[in-house]
């Protein structure tokens, strides 16, 4: 029982952070039809920011939307820069790839220039331990499962019941079609980077006040949000959401019954098992588009 | 899918021509180390080759496959252990080991191939990227045998009976490096030059019309990614003899991005481009030693520079600078300097 909830808590709260990371991305890949190999120097970016702003003497409840806006504009900028001028080049996946993985060995050694490499640490969301159906779990990481939820219902509902998400989802189903009906396409490219973008620095505010940070730290979220993305399939929101929960849940099982030495190698192994049974993801249909 | 100009369909250029002018820069690079004595920059010029190996082999994958094969430094890894684990642990010779981890690598490419056979773009990038990743984490987790995080060290090094490798300046290794290079290009070019690499184009440029041609597209896509890791191990396992030690370093992305970044930098699909891209930027990456941590920042600014400006890379450049001073020529007659500026073909 006690194990139970142990592996329930930490696959939870893994799971959440999962979603933030691998949903951010789900959602350049559906727009644009492009991988952001930076995602996870964006985390970092946006938590080193975060530690920067408290250094300045500003409250965290400020600092944390001030961060995500700040990174949601350098998300704009990262798109405006080495992602747009491609678009429509006929090798774009790989030269994305390419121009996305030299921006974040550029970012990454940027930080490491400006904030030094000895680790840091954000303040906590939530200071303390509590007790939940006997499971100690400190108040930070059950913030952090609390509010992923709303995070994620608030994106639903943005791409859903608002006439902006709607022409983002029109952009991931048709892109030549949106442009005939006037959107503003490029716009919206960015605008995709950019929520993108404040995600992960959502995810690294996060990370960040759990784990000590350094330049490095997103390889590894990066990594995992690759997985989830695969394993849910990369056309839709809720399906990335599904697996990030369902990888978390995984992880924790595995890391609690096999040592976490194995828990890499047989999450790879899912993996490939599910690729080669099915390609396009657990939870998705072949088509590209936001549903 | 790919700039119809820098593929090298076969029967382009004379293979006479072309195995002339081969000739002709090997010879160029067999004489190197008469004019470069100190062992420093027979070391930059060894390491060169040995980037060369993998770059040129990825090309073979990545840009006439057009299989997106992110794994191809796990390739060059799964080379550097296998002859490290080979020499210490069946105290093979290392000349047969050698042989033996390109062997391995092909294998291993063989079992990276059979997940991606009905997987498209994007898809092959993250298997590829995943089983790069799921090696390096049995490499680590298996630290009885492959020292884990510490590495190997005293790896058996190559030997020449009555000469000695290690006091020659680097003399040895040089030769043995440029060896492998020239045996690589040579297969790679009349690989690429076969009626099995025209498949393996066909197969790219226009997947349906092969097929219906009766290309088989999985045993071509096992063909393509065993035959780009048979060169690729055997670097791995030449670096491994070279450097005499081993680590997980092999696997991590930024050797990837940077060997990456020569194939593209190079051009895709001429083999040449890849392996003059790894001269350039192992040597300029050199050259910049003194600037240490603001090193990989301007590789990276440079990287994205290029791609931006030419996207089909350093041979496009070429191309196109070619051709603007062939029409220069031509238009020195009528006076029209906008005719003359540069400009990509698309």
């Amino acid at each position: 029982m006690d194990a139970a909830a142990q592996i329930f808590a930490g696959g939870l709260f893994q799971g959440s952070l999962y979603a933030v990371m691998a949903v951010g991305l789900a959602l350049i890949w559906t727009t644009i039809g492009v991988f952001n190999f930076a995602h996870g120097v964006l985390m970092m970016l946006g938590a080193y920011v975060a530690w920067q702003l408290t250094e300045f003497g500003l409250p965290f409840f400020a600092v944390l939307p001030l961060s995500v806006l700040l990174m949601a504009g350098f998300g704009w900028a990262l798109q405006a820069t080495v992602v747009r001028p491609l678009i429509g080049r006929p090798n774009i996946v790989l030269v994305v790839v390419i121009t996305t993985l030299a921006a974040a060995s550029l970012v990454e050694n940027g930080a490491l220039q400006i904030w030094g490499p000895r680790s840091k640490q954000l303040p906590a969301l939530g200071d303390g331990n509590t007790m939940i159906f006997g499971v100690g779990i400190s108040l930070h990481q059950l913030t952090i499962i609390l509010i992923t939820p709303f995070v994620l219902l608030g994106l639903w509902l943005f791409l859903h019941k608002t006439r902006l998400g709607l022409a983002l989802r029109a952009v991931a189903q048709n892109e030549d079609a949106s442009l005939l009906v006037g959107l503003n396409v490029r716009a919206l490219y960015g605008l995709a980077f950019a929520i993108s973008a404040g995600l992960a620095a959502l995810a690294g505010i996060f990370l960040g006040g759990y784990r000590f940070m350094s330049p490095v730290m997103g390889a590894d979220p990066l990594l995992k949000a690759l997985i989830v993305v695969v394993f849910g399939g990369l056309s839709s929101i809720t399906g990335p959401i599904f697996a990030a929960y369902l990888i978390g849940f995984f992880e924790a099982i595995c890391s609690y019954y096999f040592g976490l030495y194995w828990t890499p190698a047989l999450l790879f192994a899912v993996l490939i098992v599910t690729l080669m049974i099915r390609p396009q993801g657990m939870f998705s249909s072949k088509t590209r588009g936001l549903a | 899918m790919f700039n119809r100009e820098n593929t090298a369909s076969p029967g382009r250029v004379r293979w006479q021509d072309e195995a002339a002018l081969m000739l002709l820069g090997f010879a160029v690079l067999v004489v190197l180390p008469f004019v470069v004595s100190d062992s420093y920059s027979r070391h930059i010029l060894i390491m060169a080759f040995i980037y060369a190996i993998v770059a040129s082999n990825w090309d073979l994958s990545l840009g006439y496959g057009g299989v997106f094969n992110f794994g191809h430094l796990a390739l060059f890894g799964i080379g550097v252990y296998a002859y490290g684990l080979l020499t210490k642990f069946l105290e093979l010779d290392p000349w047969l080991a050698l042989a033996a981890s390109g062997v391995v690598s092909t294998l291993a490419a063989i079992l990276v191939t059979l997940p991606i056979l009905r997987l498209k773009g994007i898809y092959i990038i993250l298997v590829t990227f995943g089983f790069a990743q799921l090696v390096m984490q049995l490499v680590l987790s298996q630290s009885d045998i492959t020292g884990g995080t510490q590495g190997m060290v005293r790896i058996e090094s190559l030997y020449i009976p009555g000469h000695n490798l290690i006091r020659d300046q680097k003399f040895g290794y040089f030769y043995i490096a440029l060896g492998i290079l020239a045996l690589s290009t040579i297969f790679l070019r009349v690989l690429v030059r076969s009626k099995i690499g025209a498949s393996i184009i066909a197969l790219r440029d226009n997947e349906e019309y092969a097929v219906s041609r009766g290309i088989s597209l999985a045993r071509q896509r096992v063909i393509t990614l065993a035959a780009s890791a048979f060169f690729t191990g055997v670097a791995g396992a030449f670096y491994a003899a070279y450097q005499r030690n081993a680590s997980v370093d092999v696997f991590g992305m930024s050797l990837s991005t940077i060997i990456l970044s020569m194939v593209l930098l190079g051009g895709t699909s001429t083999i040449y481009g890849a392996i003059v891209a790894s001269f350039v930027l192992t040597i300029f990456s050199e050259s910049m030693a003194d600037f240490g941590a603001w090193r990989p920042i301007i590789t990276a600014v440079l990287i994205i520079a290029v791609m931006l400006v030419y996207p089909s890379g350093l041979s496009g450049a070429a191309q196109t600078i070619f051709r603007s001073l062939g029409r220069l020529r031509a238009n020195e007659t009528d006076n029209r300097p906008d005719a003359t500026e540069p400009r990509t073909s698309r």
